[in-house]
């Protein structure tokens, strides 16, 4: 595949990216037709339209303070996680971790938890959300390397729902401890995935380190090629394996653990994601990557429109993934061995 | 004038942890030349070239040029000496093109992926190789041969004038091990440097304009071919019987039952 067919790809799919999110945009509960949503626009950008003032800010609620918020959300959320799952994928060379599997999202969420508990201040959240999941994976490397020196695809594993569970029991703990009329809700709902507390101005503030660490994984990823030929030979080709490794792997961590604070644990996404797009395009991390990026997101918005119009009422995100991602796991994981082995 | 030395080792010592690998050893590398490195398993062969490649740190005297090695980073050795490795598996499948476009990494800048240059490149040093029909093909369905002319290609596409080869024909076939030493020969007279190891006196009777023997960590001879290789060094060094007999304008070494 030539440079030109990998843009036309990429251009693709940003366009299915985009075109999903209008369809988002306009669809739900209360359905926009285009000629409204033109003639709300044309008031935006104008200043002049024909519809009535009170159905202009109907449109407006439902767009701005309802439906943009999420969609933007949902988009940060997939593509974050996505990136992040190629990214570890290729980190440790192995097709079956994810920042579920490392342990990574159970220790974002005990920190934030931790960091609910401890303050009211979002950047606190994160910040302490960052560092657990930082931790998380760190455990995950140490388990796996103290349990075998061979670099095992499945001791990184099993290294990985060790560190996992540790995290999700301390969890358990600090919901024992949490106040029950209050925050313990609070964290209960928070954990199950939910991307409807979206407020437009907090998306917009996350939204910044959360692209700036999946463009950094997008320039960083030609050189993921060729950690998959083994250290010494990357070496030799001429790449700083250590610090690829460490700069990738904290940006990684940082997308997934951001993407847990803002919507709780939204599993699977990161596994399957990078997995369905190898199997279509071929392991090419120039590619790979970006392309996880788009598919995550466009991914995720579908399973949100699924979560709110699927029942009467709405089904966590979290919840959601996990159903649809597990058949589609077993099914990929039996095509694309060709594509790992 | 003297030559000066594109690679250049001075009394190195190395150990791992306590045992002691290499016990002093000089070699220089000059452009031009086709060097086998002979020597039996564990004489510290594969040792030295990495320790040439920076693969391993040591204090030791290296020198790259006029610079020392250890100050020179990964990127800028890889500007001057192309490793090739013996084919192995990749965990994802990679086609050939790609894992010939990994050569390239050096010659790109941080933010830059590959152009249509970088492609052509490739192109090219699959041609070179004389694989250009296998370019799309996955590297994984190669055959050991195959993927040693990949590495090789990559090597090619580096653009350097300096290869490093660790037992090149490892695992091949007969017909492949005697193509891929056509091929090293037919590079090496267009100016290629190359630095190979061999567990083969006869292939290094081939293909070499210098042999260095390697054993027991120090060097116990470098010159031409036909004066390192008699049957007292491969009694020395192997512990076995063999006769070095003309054959057409070659040298060849031929074991003997003793």
């Amino acid at each position: 595949m030539n440079y030109k067919t990998q843009g036309k790809m990429l251009f693709i799919a940003t366009l299915l990216l985009v075109g999903v999110a209008l369809f988002m945009l306009l669809w739900g509960q209360y359905p926009i037709d285009m000629a409204s949503f033109y003639e709300y626009l044309h008031f935006k950008f104008v200043g002049t339209s024909s519809l009535e003032p009170e159905t202009l800010s109907l449109i407006n609620n439902i767009i701005l303070d309802i439906r943009l918020p999420r969609i933007l959300l949902a988009i940060l959320i997939g593509a974050a996680l996505a990136t992040s799952g190629a990214v570890f994928q290729a980190m440790f060379v192995n097709p079956l971790v994810s920042p579920g599997i490392l342990g990574v999202l159970a220790g974002a969420s005990f920190g934030a938890a931790c960091g609910m508990l401890i303050s009211d201040n979002w950047l606190v959240v994160q910040i302490m959300a960052f560092i657990f999941g930082f931790i998380a994976v760190a455990l995950a490397l140490m388990i796996g390397s103290m349990v075998s020196n061979t670099r095992s695809s499945v001791i990184l594993v099993l290294g990985g729902v060790i560190s996992g569970s540790l995290f999700t029991s301390l969890l358990s703990v600090i919901k024992y401890v949490a106040d029950p009329y209050s925050t313990l809700p609070t964290i209960v709902y928070w954990l199950m995935g939910s991307l409807s507390m979206a407020q437009l101005h907090e998306v917009l503030a996350v939204s910044i380190p959360i692209l700036l660490s999946i463009a950094g994984m997008i320039f960083m990823s030609k050189y993921f090629d060729l950690l998959s030929l083994g250290d010494e030979e990357a070496k030799a080709l001429g790449i700083n394996v250590k610090m690829i490794r460490i700069i990738a792997i904290l940006l990684a961590t940082l997308a997934s653990s951001l993407a847990v604070v803002m919507a709780g644990i939204i599993g699977w996404v990161g596994l399957i994601i990078p997995h369905i797009i190898r199997m279509l395009v071929g392991p090419s991390h120039r590619l790979l990557v970006p392309l996880s990026a788009l598919a995550g997101a466009i991914f995720l918005l579908l399973a949100d429109a699924i979560s709110r119009l699927a029942m009467s009422v709405e089904i966590p995100i979290g919840i959601l993934t996990s159903l649809i991602g597990i058949p589609i796991f077993i099914f990929v994981l039996k095509k694309a061995r060709a594509a790992w082995n | 004038m003297e030559l000066k030395a594109v690679l250049e080792v001075k009394d190195l010592h190395f150990s791992y942890k306590k045992k002691k690998v290499l016990h002093g050893v000089d070699f220089s590398l000059y452009k031009g030349e086709v060097v086998s490195l002979l020597g039996p398993n564990g004489c510290g062969k594969s040792t030295l070239i990495r320790l040439m490649l920076k693969l391993l740190e040591s204090d030791g005297d290296i020198k790259l040029g006029d610079k020392a090695l250890q100050k020179c980073s990964h990127k800028e050795i890889a500007e001057h000496i192309a490793y090739i490795p013996q084919y192995h598996n990749v965990p994802f499948n990679y086609s050939v093109l790609e894992m010939v476009l990994m050569g390239r990494i050096s010659k790109l800048g941080i933010f830059a992926s590959p152009s249509e240059h970088d492609y052509q490149v490739a192109h090219q040093a699959l041609q070179k190789a004389g694989i250009a029909a296998l370019a799309s093909s996955s590297f994984g369905e190669l055959s050991g041969g195959q993927k040693q002319l990949v590495l090789l290609a990559r090597a090619i596409a580096q653009e350097v004038n300096i290869f490093i080869m660790d037992e090149p024909v490892n695992g091949l076939d007969y017909g492949n091990q005697i193509r891929l030493l056509e091929l090293i020969d037919s590079l090496a007279k267009e100016g290629y440097t190359f630095l190979k190891t061999t567990h083969y006196p006869d292939h290094a009777l081939l293909v070499s304009s210098r042999v260095v023997v390697l054993n027991g960590g120090k060097i116990i001879a470098d010159g031409k071919p036909e004066e390192v290789i008699h049957s007292q060094m491969i009694k020395e060094v192997y512990g076995i019987a063999a006769d070095i007999l003309m054959h057409e304008k070659h040298r060849r070494c031929l074991p003997v039952f003793g």
